[in-house]
């Protein structure tokens, strides 16, 4: 459940800058899916209500709403103990694999031996270490699931961060070398930048993740407090109306966790074609 | 005249996956300070590679070249060229002035940040581009983008202007007023300009002399000198002397037709 087709894009390399949007637009475009949600939750409504499906099945969205409301505090809780792990992991994730691609982009000897066994490490179906990590590190410490986190978002961060670094006009470097500029130089004024939209791109599919990842490493114990242990736990008392409220936090704390970095993203670089409002020339 | 540009015998040969490749064959050329020096001919016949070596962006593979006296790697560690390329390269994330000033930044010329902006505002007024120093890049046209390229080649006061086909992505209008610029920016700079091209009448419009190439392996061909009158505008595009200039440079290039098709 760790791959869906759209994470696994993430290894392959992102080409970012394909969305486009306004601000008008964007809240216009959003009409069409707020309605479709809406009539996803009125047909599995009436649907599980005809067909009288049972609650360990599929339970009614109203179930789901009036749970979701009931156990906030608990949920809630959970999630952000949950979040807390993601975001950590990500955090040490993320820097390191920034640094890994500034490191290895800066001298190319380093690239050629490391490169192969990043990418090697890339097809380890890494969350498959949990258990692992969880003697490394106490079953009972947040450390255990940030490390798990911060592993599998290491590389596709790493991989696409050193590709931007790499893509870089050979006339830009030729530029570069006229100016007599140092490598650092070169580094700091061209292939940092360029390599930002990569970044951003790896980081969305890092976010999303970085929540499966700490859930996941949840399922194989530690404190009943969190998200994944409370999602475990409700499903086998056959409480599903709570498990899927637990899962509906998760989810939207998923969309706030994208949220805030498409915001991050338009701060650090306001420049980028994709924030471009449409010229008339 | 001093000299800013001697070559004696240079070639270049590429090593390449499909052998070895002659780029160019005893190139001897000497280009004096001030001077408006055109490379022309075919695809292949090394134009490119030569502006490169002059550049230092590549290495000759024998024979040897002087730049302002000194090697062509002291003269760029220097700062003695201004390169424009085909591609404007502007950095999409710096407004136009951001733009010129990216080498004065870089060699920390030109003082603070105040001094920088003032280059950069006068460089934009040279090429008449002083309103738009608050633009972004993609708001300018090709021909506007290429103009930020010559400023910011300029911002640091080159004492040579290295072209690579700067006009070639543009149409023919624009082109020929961008011509038109360069020669006056020539003129108040006194900078010594190589300008690679393989447009004939551009060649003979702007320069000097005219470098007549050939191909496989690159050589020179012969060189026509341009004695047309200074200023040259659209009335010179339209006088005899022109034509027959653009006549003798075809026929340089020709030449080299007939003894290959004869060899």
């Amino acid at each position: 459940m760790t791959h869906d087709p759209d994470v696994f894009s993430a290894f392959e390399g992102i080409v970012p800058g394909e969305e486009r949007s306004t601000s008008s637009g964007r809240l216009a475009a959003a009409w069409p899916a707020v309605l479709a949600f809406l009539a996803v939750l009125v047909v599995w409504e009436g649907l599980t209500r005809a067909l009288s499906v049972q609650q360990f099945i599929l339970p009614k969205p109203s179930e789901i709403v009036r749970s979701f409301f009931a156990t906030s505090g608990v949920i809630w809780g959970a999630g952000l103990r949950t979040l807390q792990e993601a975001i950590g992991g990500l955090f040490v994730g993320v820097v390191s694999g920034v640094a890994m691609a500034l490191v290895t982009t800066r001298w190319i000897g380093l690239r050629s031996g490391l490169m192969p066994f990043a990418i090697a490490a890339n097809s380890v179906p890494i969350v498959a270490l949990a258990p692992i990590f969880n003697q490394w590190f106490s079953i009972t410490s947040p450390i255990s699931k940030v490390a798990v986190v911060a592993v599998v978002v290491f590389f596709p961060v790493m991989i696409n961060t050193a590709r931007g670094l790499l893509e870089v006009d050979d006339s830009e470097i030729e530029l570069m070398r006229s100016f007599a500029a140092s490598p650092r130089t070169v580094m700091l004024r061209i292939r940092i930048p360029r390599a930002l939209p990569y970044f951003f791109s790896a980081l969305k599919v890092a976010s999303a993740l970085s929540l499966i990842a700490a859930i996941v490493s949840e399922y194989f114990g530690g404190p009943q407090d969190v998200l994944g242990q409370y999602i475990v736990n409700r499903a086998q008392l056959f409480q599903f109306a709570d498990a899927w409220a637990a899962i509906a936090v998760a989810s939207i704390l998923g969309i706030a966790m994208y949220g805030a970095i498409l915001v991050l993203e338009r701060v650090a670089m306001p420049w980028h074609v994709s924030f471009r409002e449409p010229q008339s020339s | 005249m001093a000299s800013a540009i001697e070559a004696t015998a240079v070639g270049k040969v590429f090593g390449t996956d499909a052998g070895r490749v002659e780029a160019l064959r005893d190139i001897s050329l000497t280009i004096g300070n001030g001077e408006f020096v055109s490379l022309i001919g075919p695809s292949g016949c090394g134009k490119s590679t030569l502006l490169r070596l002059i550049g230092d962006l590549v290495q000759p593979s024998s024979g040897s070249l002087r730049v302002n006296g000194k090697d062509p790697g002291r003269s760029r560690l220097d700062r003695d060229y201004g390169m424009v390329f085909q591609q404007a390269t502007l950095l999409d994330w710096r407004t136009v002035a951001k733009n010129v000033e990216l080498p004065l930044e870089i060699m920390g010329g030109a003082g603070d940040a105040t001094g920088r902006l003032a280059t950069a505002s006068e460089m934009l007024s040279l090429v008449q581009l002083g309103e738009f120093a608050d633009h972004y890049p993609w708001q300018l046209s090709g021909g506007m983008q290429q103009r930020v390229a010559i400023a910011r080649a300029l911002a640091f006061r080159p004492s040579i202007l290295l072209m690579d086909e700067p006009f070639g992505a543009l149409d023919e209008m624009t082109r020929e007023q961008m011509q038109q610029e360069v020669l006056r920016i020539w003129r108040e700079t006194n900078t010594t300009v190589v300008f690679v091209t393989h447009s004939i009448p551009e060649a003979v419009f702007l320069s000097s002399r005219v470098v007549v190439m050939s191909p496989r392996p690159g050589r020179v061909a012969s060189i026509v000198a341009v004695d047309l009158p200074h200023p040259r505008d659209v009335d010179t595009r339209e006088s005899a002397a022109y034509f027959d200039k653009i006549t003798e440079v075809r026929e340089a290039l020709r030449g080299r037709g007939v003894a290959e098709a004869a060899s």
